[in-house]
């Protein structure tokens, strides 16, 4: 994944370092340039000085010495027609000829094993040349070291650009991160408007356009939620009048209407998609939250045992319940809710004579409820699925005798939602079938006695 | 001292640079986890330092041409190796089935190779300048002005080519590539008539006074294309031929892959 810090970073230093470091390439080529020059005009200034005080060379070199300073990188010699009237600072091997051309001006000559510059100058006076060469390497090193000055403080301020860059940028980018990282806090169902940001212009369309869309997304949420409240409200009162008549006609008609039956059944479930709808929709957690009381799942849970018990029995299906006693806040209707919806599903899904068992343990801070079936099990791909709103899996939508409406599990979700539970499906601790773990917050560590049903 | 080095060590780094990012922004395209890139710099620059430190032995090989001779070897796998790339990397984008992971190895051992014969290069030349004290600060100052146009330009060339449109990319990233290819190559003919391998002739021309090779503008071209001022004859041949070769083969790779996709159409 490209990033923005680490692009703006890499291409603001590289841009950085090219123009400082071509600048300072350009810088260093005129200063040696400059310092040729000055170099040269101070090789002619020395001429210029030993041209008067020629006279008295050859009988005080001291003299000479002083005007010269004493570095090991300058030389002079002294012609007189033909012949060396003076000399310092060349080798005696060189000392037969002029080392420089006697030509007025500057020259690059090699004796004494280096290369030299040489300003040669005559002195029509005394009839005399003056050569003095000044050791290329010396004064190449010299302006060198002079210009490095200058260069390495860009060098050494490179590291300390590029650090300032990084927190700079990364300073820019805040907004950016911060704005992700409201968006990354909010929960699913919070579609409030961004509000606690400040954002910086150029995030402010940005902004507004996501709270516009975050706008309307809850009011359609809230028009689908109240339609179909609304809708399956107004449904409740005509399936009661019809289940009457249906009652009353099954009671009257003959033995061979049995085309009754399947209306009868289809009736119920109608009514009990119904019940669902609304049971989903009629609750918000804040609703929820104020009829929270103290109480003990296993209980509940043997109260829904209980009411199911005769619907399981007709089919044939065995029911154990293993549980601690498990202390909790939550609703108890709200509960008792969640685990019929469950131990109906494992009902339904798993066909007569089959085994469920419900689980209840108290585990440190959390209350974990299980519901395991021996039937057909989801297959793993499918089980995020089940819990999307009128989501059947495909056998038992084929299966006419299920009576379902694909409501349940996102009902269950909810009610898990509302009571900050978590819910996960898994294996069965059977051969086959479906374990379906909701895990609650626990009141208290509390831990006694089981009971089985 | 201080331009001599610059001069050198950006001839090493831009070279490395410039394939580093030429292979890393193909990656980037090709969708390949760039991780391989890490590997690649720092098996190199270890690479480097063995090799830089044994130069001595290595150079008493083939009668005192070993320097040459495995320099000669190392470019040569190089040109190999992109030749590879150029083929992987034309299938892959063709949607054909090209192993991302081979595709990044190649190209990993490519630039580690690279890395290997230019930092041994630099290594040998500082290590040459540290009993000298006075000529060490000018020496490392223009080896850090060196490295840094380098990197920097590395950097700047690898976002300019992720900046371009995919139809361009696959043209200009393709070009360049055979073109950087081409002049790994050209030094192999270069290094071989340094070590009187090959026969050394008089150059075909000298465009010396239009670019200076020894200017930044001429190491960036010679990075770039293998620019020579006074190319001879046989490395004029052996530079374009090998041009001619990777543009041939990533062709062709993608000509079969036109073919395949046609007959599975029809």
């Amino acid at each position: 994944m490209s990033s923005i810090r680490r692009f703006l970073v890499v291409v603001l230093l590289a841009t950085i370092t090219l123009i400082n470091f071509l600048t300072a390439l350009h810088g260093y080529r005129t200063s040696m340039a400059k310092a040729e020059q000055l170099f040269d005009a101070q090789l002619a200034d020395i001429a210029d000085v030993l041209a008067l005080t020629a006279g008295g060379l050859e009988s005080s070199p001291a003299v000479l010495a002083t005007v010269m300073g004493d570095g090991p990188g300058i030389a002079f010699q002294v012609w007189h027609h033909g012949e060396l009237l003076s000399s310092a600072g060349v080798a005696p091997e060189n000392l037969a000829e002029p080392v420089a051309p006697l030509v007025v001006g500057y020259a690059d000559v090699n004796f004494a094993g280096y290369r030299w510059r040489a300003f040669s100058r005559y002195v029509p006076d005394t009839e005399r040349w003056l050569i003095v060469a000044e050791r290329a390497d010396v004064r190449f090193n010299l302006a060198e070291s002079v210009i490095l000055e200058s260069i390495l403080p860009i060098i050494l301020g490179l590291p300390l650009a590029g650090l300032l860059i990084w927190i700079i940028v990364g300073r820019g980018l805040r907004p950016l991160k911060d704005l992700a990282g409201e968006m990354g806090n909010k929960r699913s169902d919070d579609l409030s408007p961004v509000a606690d940001f400040e954002p910086p212009q150029e995030l402010a369309v940005l902004i507004n356009s996501i709270n516009d869309l975050l706008r309307r997304l809850e009011a359609s949420f809230e028009r689908e939620k109240r339609f179909a409240a609304d809708a399956a409200h107004e449904l409740r009162t005509p399936i009661s009048v019809l289940k009457v008549q249906l009652h009353n006609l099954l009671r009257d008609a003959d033995e061979g209407m049995v085309a009754l039956r399947p209306l009868k059944a289809a009736v119920e479930r109608m009514e009990h998609s119904v019940e669902q709808v609304l049971m989903l929709y009629r609750t918000t957690p804040e609703q929820f939250a104020a009829n929270f009381t103290d109480l003990d799942l296993a209980g509940v849970a043997r109260q829904v045992i209980a009411a199911l018990y005769p619907q399981l029995e007709a089919k044939q299906q065995q029911i154990e319940l293993v549980a601690d006693r498990s202390p909790m806040r939550g609703d108890a209707f709200a509960l008792r809710t969640l685990l019929t919806n469950l131990i109906e599903n494992a009902s339904k899904y798993s066909g007569s004579g089959c085994e469920i068992r419900v689980t209840i343990k108290h585990k440190g801070n959390e209350v974990e409820l299980t519901v395991e079936d021996n039937g057909p099990g989801i297959p793993a791909d499918q089980r995020d699925k089940v819990f999307e709103r009128f989501y059947r899996l495909g056998s038992d939508r084929q299966d006419p005798g299920i009576v379902g409406s694909g409501i349940g599990l996102a009902i269950v979700r909810h009610l898990v939602d509302i009571h900050g539970a978590s819910i996960s499906l898994g294996e069965s601790s059977f051969p086959t079938g479906l374990a379906v773990t909701v895990r609650f917050p626990a009141a208290s560590s509390a831990n006694s006695g089981r009971s089985a049903a | 001292m201080l331009l001599t080095s610059v001069i050198f060590v950006l001839r090493e780094v831009l070279e490395a640079a410039l394939l580093l990012s030429l292979l890393l922004s193909l990656s980037k395209r090709l969708s390949i986890v760039s991780s391989w890139a890490f590997i690649a710099i720092v098996t190199g620059i270890l690479g480097a330092a063995v090799y830089g430190f044994n130069i001595d032995i290595v150079s008493e090989w083939f009668e005192g041409v070993g320097q040459e001779v495995v320099n000669a070897a190392l470019q040569m796998a190089i040109y190999v190796l992109l030749c590879i790339v150029a083929i992987l990397a034309m299938r892959r984008h063709q949607d054909r089935p090209v192993s991302e992971n081979v595709l990044a190895v190649v190209m990993a051992i490519s630039v580690a190779l690279a890395i290997v014969r230019e930092g041994s290069e630099v290594m040998i030349y500082l290590s040459g300048f540290l009993q000298a004290r006075d000529l060490l600060v000018p020496v490392l100052a223009g080896s850090a002005i060196g490295a840094g146009i380098g990197v920097s330009a590395g950097a700047v060339f690898y976002y300019s080519l992720l900046s371009l449109k995919r139809r361009a990319a696959v043209i200009v990233g393709g070009l360049l590539l055979s073109l950087v290819a081409a002049g790994m190559a050209a030094q192999v003919a270069q290094l071989l008539i340094q070590a009187d391998w090959l026969p050394s002739q008089y150059p075909v021309w000298d465009s010396s006074w239009l670019v200076e090779e020894n200017s930044v503008s001429g190491q960036l071209l010679y990075a770039l294309i293998g620019y020579e001022s006074t190319p001879t004859p046989l490395h004029l041949i052996v530079h374009l031929s090998s041009f001619v070769i990777i543009i041939f083969l990533a062709m062709a790779a993608g000509r079969s892959g036109t073919a395949s996709l046609e007959n599975a159409h029809a």
